[in-house]
């Protein structure tokens, strides 16, 4: 019995070595528009956030801005950005679309990179941030519930979206 | 927005001229007027044609502009977003955990510690987008010689490599995917100064074993771990100790008195002959539960001594669940293992004070809950109830034999009994979500001299 897996193991893992090494990604940017906002068009909205704005951010969220990290669209029916977050070491970048009122609809993890905390991607987990808008408090452990052994990358993402309604209700919602 | 201010020019331009107080008689000038009002209109058309155009063409700049100014922005993240991590470089990264006892055996004072447990420090690379090097080195009671109660350790030492969107390979000295505790061991991560003696007799936290290993989840909230690796060398079971291996509950979970503990190799010049597997499931697709199991299995290294001993295979499986509920945080985990062909060990090894056992289990249930949080701060209370037996069976013992000496060790008290029902009241105290004090008292019914007041404080970063 193991003898034979031990044989099955290494030409498997000489195989999958060979490929390129480019970043995990599982959605692109495109796919990840087309799959929330199919063929509507969508126009890129300048997100220039000034000092005053950065700031109001920061108190708002609780979270730390990083210049341009963050980039928008706007469709006839809402918003989509991407954004990204480090979640122990490494970026994990994902998309979010808002409804026209600001409401979360979707979120999607876009590319992550590290050797644990990947259950982020479940379904489950991300659902629970529909509906969710700018004032609803969105912390981990509370209103957001965990991952056990995902802790750092659900409690990041979790900051980023809430970092990234709060950008919508003082940077764009306002404007 | 003067494009837009620009369109209605000739708008009003039009107006003002029909509004204008002229003299509208069918005289013969009547004629030259509407030609010269046609030459206006047309005139006018041609204006509002290039406004048109010039409008397009803005329009398109300023979505050009738009997009190259997200672009920028996205470059900017790149190298600031990552930049705060490493400082020296943005693919290194540092990190590290470390935790501080206080333990107090309240049937005897004099036993009483304070030990700097555990100072960790990791070192990750990252090679490209796919490839990540992480290792963690540990100091342990602070100060390591050959004089020294310390030790100095690898305690992970690997290579990570995402083969696909399901699929990651790694390499090298890693963490075994058993339980709630061993792979994320930090002290930010589990209540009580020390960690529960079912993950650490029954499984061997940190447990870690060199080999290679596939990983992966699944947007379902499946994740799986299969691996090959090193597995236990029984030859290092110390089966006739002459004095208890333990007196302290501290001693009890730091002296490798528990099966694997003793047998594991951490990759010591480790037997390499026989090889073990693993395969370890999670399923954590309903958000705030954690339910899981694994099994280890392998052949070991025997003893050399006496000559002729039969092979012998370890296995370890548990299954464990955790369920966080808003502020509550139920966990629980059960764990088994077994030696086989223990009984031709024993009978070579008659009259020993500590024979081979041929099985061992332990299990608990926890439960805590998060009475008050500010800003980071945190303060939990948390009960645990565990079991442990580390000589669950044996085998090979002859009638008249105890499995125990029976007898008063040297120190004039009874020998420690390989089992025990632990009750643990605490609370941890989070000052942010990366500095924690603790404090427990922990209940030993069977060996009641472990019975122990213990304050701790550990960090992760």
């Amino acid at each position: 019995m193991i003898p034979g897996s031990r044989i099955v193991v290494l030409p498997l893992a000489a195989i999958t070595l060979c490929q390129p090494a480019q970043a995990m990604s599982y959605l692109s940017v495109e796919q990840a528009q087309q799959l929330m906002f199919g063929s509507r068009p969508l126009t890129p909205l300048p997100l220039a956030l000034n000092a005053t704005e950065i700031g109001a951010i920061e108190r708002d969220s609780g979270v730390k801005v990083y210049a341009g990290s963050l980039r928008a669209w706007k469709a006839d029916d809402g918003y989509f950005f991407t954004d990204a977050v480090i979640g122990k070491h490494d970026l994990i970048n994902y998309a979010v679309a808002l409804s026209a009122d600001g409401k979360v609809r979707q979120v999607e993890i876009l590319e992550y990179r590290e050797a644990y905390g990947g259950e982020v991607r479940n379904a489950g987990w991300r659902a629970q941030f529909v509906g969710r808008h700018h004032g609803d408090p969105l912390q981990i452990g509370q209103d957001i519930q965990n991952i056990s052994g995902a802790t750092l990358s659900c409690q990041h993402v979790t900051d980023g979206i809430r970092r990234l309604l709060s950008t919508y209700a003082i940077a764009i919602a306002k404007r | 927005m003067n494009v837009v201010n620009n369109r209605w020019v000739p708008v009003a331009l039009v107006a003002a001229w029909l509004a204008a107080p002229r003299a509208f008689a069918a005289d013969a000038r009547s004629a030259v007027s509407e030609e010269k009002l046609e030459q206006q209109i047309t005139q006018l058309q041609q204006q509002l044609d290039q406004l048109k155009a010039q409008q397009q063409e803005l329009k398109a700049q300023n979505e050009a502009l738009a997009a190259q100014q997200q672009q920028q922005a996205a470059q900017a993240q790149a190298a600031s977003a990552v930049a705060p991590a490493g400082g020296i470089s943005p693919d290194l990264s540092l990190w590290g955990y470390g935790e501080i006892y206080y333990t107090h055996p309240v049937h005897d004072a004099a036993l009483t510690e304070f030990d700097l447990a555990r100072a960790v420090f990791g070192i990750g690379y990252r090679f490209d987008e796919r490839t990540v090097f992480n290792s963690e080195f540990e100091v342990e009671h602070a100060v390591a010689s050959a004089s020294d109660a310390g030790e100095f350790e690898v305690e992970q030492f690997y290579v990570d490599r995402q083969l696909a969107g399901w699929a990651s390979l790694k390499a090298g000295l890693f963490l075994m995917p058993f339980g709630l505790l061993n792979e994320h061991h930090e002290p930010t991560n589990y209540y009580g100064v020390q960690r529960n003696f079912v993950e650490t007799l029954i499984i061997p936290s940190t447990w870690r074993e060199g080999g290679v290993g596939f990983h992966g989840t699944t947007s379902i909230g499946l994740s799986w771990d299969v691996g090959l690796t090193t597995g236990m060398n029984l030859g290092n079971w110390d089966n006739n100790p002459q004095d208890p291996l333990y007196r302290t509950a501290l001693q009890l979970e730091d002296n490798d008195v528990a099966p694997l503990q003793a047998t594991h190799q951490e990759l010591q010049l480790a037997d390499a002959q026989h090889l073990s597997q693993y395969v370890s499931l999670n399923y954590s697709g309903v958000p705030g539960l954690l339910v899981g199991g694994a099994i280890f299995t392998g052949d070991a290294a025997v003893a050399t001594v006496p000559a002729g001993l039969p092979d012998q295979r370890v296995t370890l499986w548990e299954g464990h669940a955790r369920w966080t509920p808003g502020a509550a945080d139920l966990s629980a985990v059960y764990a088994r293992g077994s030696i086989s062909n223990t009984a031709a060990y024993n009978l070579a090894n008659t009259g020993v004070s500590n024979p081979m056992p041929a099985q061992f289990l332990g299990y608990y249930v926890q439960g805590a809950y998060t009475l008050w949080q500010r800003a980071g701060m945190r303060f939990s209370p948390f009960v645990r109830w565990e079991h442990y037996d580390m000589g669950a069976s044996y085998d090979g013992i002859p009638p008249g034999f105890t499995t125990v000496p029976s007898g008063l060790a040297a120190d004039g008290l009874p020998w420690p009994q390989p089992n025990d029902r632990v009750w643990t009241f605490g609370a941890n105290f989070y000052i942010n979500p990366h500095v924690v004090f603790k404090a427990d008292y922990q209940d030993f019914s069977v060996n009641g001299n472990l019975t122990r007041f213990d304050l701790g404080m550990g960090l992760s970063y």
